[in-house]
């Protein structure tokens, strides 16, 4: 879990003496040090995405050109709405 | 943040780019309107798509190492001494030989309080990285796959552009130091390296069947929607303003950084710390704009869509130099550089039988080409970077502006990471069978199935009762 009940204690890692004042750790996110792992997992969702719409796209335009419409074809489509 | 006018400037720092990229989203807005407008009506669908799905595309890979590589390469690596030294204090921290802070992985890379600057300066380049996909996009309609545009997009948007730009934008970049290079608002960074880059993928791809009569003859398939065409370049106007502003550092105190002890100087700046403002600028962009229009007008004959093109045509022209150009200056260079991107249009398209579908090589190839050699003469001796003037440079100075080093900037631009890797990736998918969807879907239209089951969702509403 990563629940926040106080913001103060959340924010607040130390004192520095040098510096005479609270230090504030910067990061908000939950499940910090966790960053590569979120990062892998954004490069597999994009490779996934690239992946499977590629094929879909291949597969759809397949079928499409098998059925060898006419360049005027589409005409007989345009809807009224 | 402990005292009130650093909060302040800070803070003013952080919404001032969150503002340009509020701004810049409306050039993509333009963009999908535009491409849309100019395509025929059997593929607007999946032409809109095309350009809205760089989007996610280009952010994501922006992300993980996009923006990396723009920190990682300014000097080459291994072309110029950096200045990102201790003795410089610049060191912006290691990570593969890069700025640690641009790291994927990097606690900045995220809400972070400690930080108000990485995400807004961060979604500034994004906003520029799409615009240089966007701008490739325009040329290719009807007839490249989306998977192959994904690619070309990412290629172009998070690699390719952003090179040049760590190259030639970069404080740190090689090509400031040994070139002069300057271009403060991105002729060639983003416009002739996107032009060249579309030119070599419409080498591969070949023209839209019909585009050519069998003697060779053009033929002209011209916008069908004129009125999509013209909003869409108003609004790519409007997102410039976000561009031009974006390209600028708001406030900046001059007087330490150029080592002039005492000295306290608050200017806006370019993005190589070198004195503009915001208001001159302004009138620049304004001038730049009607030399384009008033050439684009003459030269085509009243044409609207090349009048609208050579507006924006003329921006870019002028944006080399336009932090420090006359604003007459930038009204000459923009009608030069207007007609010259319209001239050789129609000369590669007959000589070449290049079919850029929007005319993108020209509006942003050649009139950046033309604007970055024109800035080499007008500028000649200027300071190429900020740091080349003061105490921030303890090395080998700065190059100053000349044609010369402008001239060999631009075909770095255009040519060398511009055409040469979009050449050469089409060919790679074209080989592999990916680039260009099948001659029959083409003469149906990419939106057939789309617009068959309309039709039928439309035969079966108007036909039931209840």
């Amino acid at each position: 879990m990563a629940t926040v009940t106080n913001w103060i204690e959340h924010l607040t890692t130390d004192v520095d003496t040098a510096t005479e004042g609270v230090q504030v750790a910067g990061s908000v996110y939950p499940y910090i040090g966790s960053e590569l792992l979120w990062v892998l997992a954004g490069v597999v969702f994009w490779l996934a995405w690239t992946f499977f719409t590629a094929a879909g796209e291949e597969e759809e335009q397949g079928k499409l050109a098998r059925k060898k419409h006419g360049t005027n074809d589409y005409k007989n489509n345009i809807t009224e709405w | 943040m402990t005292d009130q006018l650093g909060a302040l400037t800070t803070i003013f720092t952080e919404f001032y780019y969150w503002i340009t990229v509020v701004l810049m989203f409306l050039i993509h807005v333009g963009f999908c309107m535009y491409e849309v407008g100019a395509s025929r009506y059997k593929h607007h669908q999946h032409t809109l798509m095309k350009n809205t799905m760089l989007i996610p595309l280009v952010t994501v890979t922006w992300y993980l190492f996009g923006w990396w590589l723009y920190w990682a390469l300014p000097t080459g690596p291994g072309i110029a001494p950096s200045i990102m030294t201790e003795s410089t204090g610049l060191v912006l921290g290691g990570g593969f030989g890069a700025n640690e802070l641009a790291n994927p992985t990097n606690a900045l890379m995220a809400v972070n309080l400690n930080d108000h600057i990485m995400g807004v300066f961060w979604a500034a380049f994004l906003l520029f990285a799409w615009t240089a996909a966007s701008i490739v996009s325009g040329a290719v309609i009807e007839r490249i796959t989306t998977f192959a545009f994904g690619i070309l997009a990412i290629a172009i948007g998070s690699v390719f552009w952003t090179i040049d730009a760590s190259w030639g934008w970069h404080f740190d970049g090689w090509m400031l130091k040994i070139l002069g290079y300057h271009d403060a608002y991105a002729s060639g960074v983003i416009h002739a390296v996107c032009g060249g880059f579309a030119l070599g993928i419409l080498a591969v791809l070949g023209p839209r069947i019909g585009k050519f009569s069998p003697s060779g003859e053009p033929r002209n398939i011209g916008p069908r929607n004129p009125w999509l065409v013209c909003i869409g370049l108003f609004l790519i106007y409007t997102g410039f303003w976000g561009f031009y502003a974006a390209c600028n550092i708001p406030i900046f105190d001059l007087g330490p950084e150029y080592g002039m002890e005492g000295v306290t100087f608050f200017t806006a700046t370019n993005i190589y710390v070198t004195p503009t403002t915001l208001s001159g600028i302004t009138m620049n962009f304004l001038l730049s704009l009607s030399g384009g229009l008033l050439a684009g007008y003459w030269i085509s004959k009243g044409d609207p869509f090349w009048t609208y093109s050579g507006g924006l045509a003329g921006i870019i022209a002028a944006s080399a130099g336009n932090d420090l150009y006359h604003p007459m200056q930038s009204l000459i260079i923009a009608g030069v550089g207007t007609a010259i991107a319209y001239k050789l249009h129609y000369w590669v398209e007959r000589k070449f039988k290049i079919d850029d579908a929007v005319g993108a090589v020209a509006v942003h190839g050649y009139a950046g080409v033309v604007g970055l050699i024109i800035c080499g003469f007008v500028l000649w001796g200027y300071p190429s970077s900020g740091y080349g003037v003061g105490s921030m440079w303890v090395g080998t100075d700065y190059a100053p502006i000349n044609p010369l080093g402008m001239f060999i900037g631009a075909i770095i631009m255009f040519g060398v990471l511009g055409f040469l890797p979009g050449w050469i990736l089409a060919k790679i998918l074209h080989a592999a069978g990916k680039l260009r969807i099948p001659r029959d879907v083409e003469l149906a239209g990419l939106d057939y199935n789309i617009m068959e089951q309309a039709r039928k969702d439309e035969r079966a509403v108007a036909s039931s009762n209840r």
